[in-house]
């Protein structure tokens, strides 16, 4: 069989579209009724995205990506008391985060208090792959990365050179991620805000 | 020191920002030395930060969640029903990062799904713009049945079109605590007009070197 090494690491790309929807239908065959008529009333969109291309690229080491955009989420176990100090310092930053504007490549991120606030779930949306971002936030925030994450257990410092390692080994990859704008990096978004506000006074200028 | 007077034009706030600080040290004092010094070393920027919070956009996003300028979150952590973690994964395998409906929503910035604790709880967190009693409106109208197929695999899910599907959300969202949107008032259609505009402007510069 020396033909079949290279398909053999991506077998689900051989699936036909009719093959897919069959999968589709042998998976709900058990499912609860909304979910088994929604599928039938739903077939001829989702039958559209299961014939479309692969969208699900990865961020690197971990993660997935759509276009430049990835995800990273994380769930953090407290420390002692970590849980009340963290919720005062989100509460007198009161939503003015300085320091993700500092890092350049964050969409958007949030802090939430999981389980009786024994976890903290991080979750950002950032542009690229795993590694250089992580290393931006090392090098850029260095300060306010260790004020956030001293917070939870094992956190050995950004300036040790093992927090990376830590938040991978935290990190539980997305099994799905959507983005709308997948080609928009936060740069981007930037350069278009001023085109636009340049296009407007032009414009006005103009009229 | 009657030239002081002068540059802190806004003497309240600087008050409130010292009285703020005061706070954050108090609450890092049984901190750990690195928390300590890291607060310390942040504390001018801090500072900044804190006098601008005054002039902070958080707002709430209606009914549960926060929002920043138009831009909202919602987290949701449920239990999967039997069955339910084997049926997603292999859908959204199936689906392979396709998710026109998303697109058809037309206010939804991101989504995820993360499976957590051995296939026994999801995670389910998006960005999107606006309130949240219209967005999941919109979810009901514009998508239904995408939702049903994927969302029957949570336990004691109602169905999308039923009364009870809101209270359902909202008994396992989770408001953040904290949340940041890099470009708060860029809306998703405001996103898409602008990409359009770059284009265009693009294609006239090109015009007129030719």
């Amino acid at each position: 069989m020396p033909t079949q090494p290279a398909t053999a690491n991506r077998p689900k790309q051989s699936l036909t579209v009719d093959e897919k929807v069959q999968k589709m239908r042998e998976l709900y065959a058990d499912a609860p009724e909304i979910g088994k008529a929604a599928l039938e009333n739903g077939l001829p969109t989702l039958t559209e995205a299961l014939a479309a291309p692969s969208a699900k690229q990865t961020a690197g080491r971990i993660g997935l990506r759509q276009g430049k955009v990835s995800e990273l989420c994380v769930f953090l176990p407290f420390v002692k008391g970590g849980a009340k100090r963290l919720r005062g310092f989100l509460e007198l930053l009161d939503g003015n985060f300085r320091a993700a504007d500092a890092v350049g490549t964050v969409h958007d991120m949030r802090f939430v208090f999981v389980d009786n606030d024994t976890k903290l779930l991080f979750a950002t949306a950032y542009d690229g792959d795993f590694d250089p971002y992580i290393d931006d936030f090392a090098t850029k925030i260095p300060n306010a990365m260790d004020l956030w994450l001293c917070n939870c257990e094992g956190y050995p410092g950004m300036r040790s050179g093992k927090a990376k390692q830590w938040i991978f080994d935290h990190q539980i990859a997305a099994e799905a991620w959507y983005v709308n704008s997948p080609n928009l990096t936060a740069a981007e978004t930037r350069r278009l805000e001023k085109v636009g506000k340049a296009v407007e006074e032009l414009l006005d200028k103009i009229g | 020191m009657a030239t002081q007077t002068a540059t802190p034009t806004k003497p309240k706030q600087d008050s409130a920002v010292e009285q703020k600080i005061q706070e954050l040290r108090e609450l890092f004092a049984d901190a750990p030395e690195m928390a300590k010094t890291g607060l310390e070393h942040a504390l001018p920027s801090l500072m900044s930060q804190a006098a601008e919070a005054q002039a902070s956009e958080t707002g709430s996003a209606g009914r549960i969640g926060i929002r920043q300028g138009t831009v909202s979150e919602l987290t949701v952590i449920a239990p999967f029903a039997p069955g339910g973690a084997k049926r997603l994964r292999a859908v959204l395998k199936l689906l392979n990062g396709n998710f026109s409906g998303g697109r058809k929503v037309g206010t939804l910035h991101n989504m995820r799904f993360v499976f957590l604790d051995n296939d026994t709880r999801f995670l389910f967190a998006t960005a999107y713009d606006g309130q949240w009693d219209p967005y999941i409106d919109d979810f009901a109208t514009k998508i239904p049945d995408e939702m049903d197929v994927i969302f029957s695999a949570f336990e004691g899910w109602p169905g999308i079109h039923s009364p009870k599907v809101k209270d359902w959300i909202v008994e396992h969202q989770i408001p953040a605590e904290g949340w940041y949107v890099a470009h708060p008032d860029l809306s998703v259609a405001e996103a898409g007009r602008l990409k359009h505009m770059g284009k265009a402007v693009d294609e006239f510069l090109d015009k007129l070197n030719e």
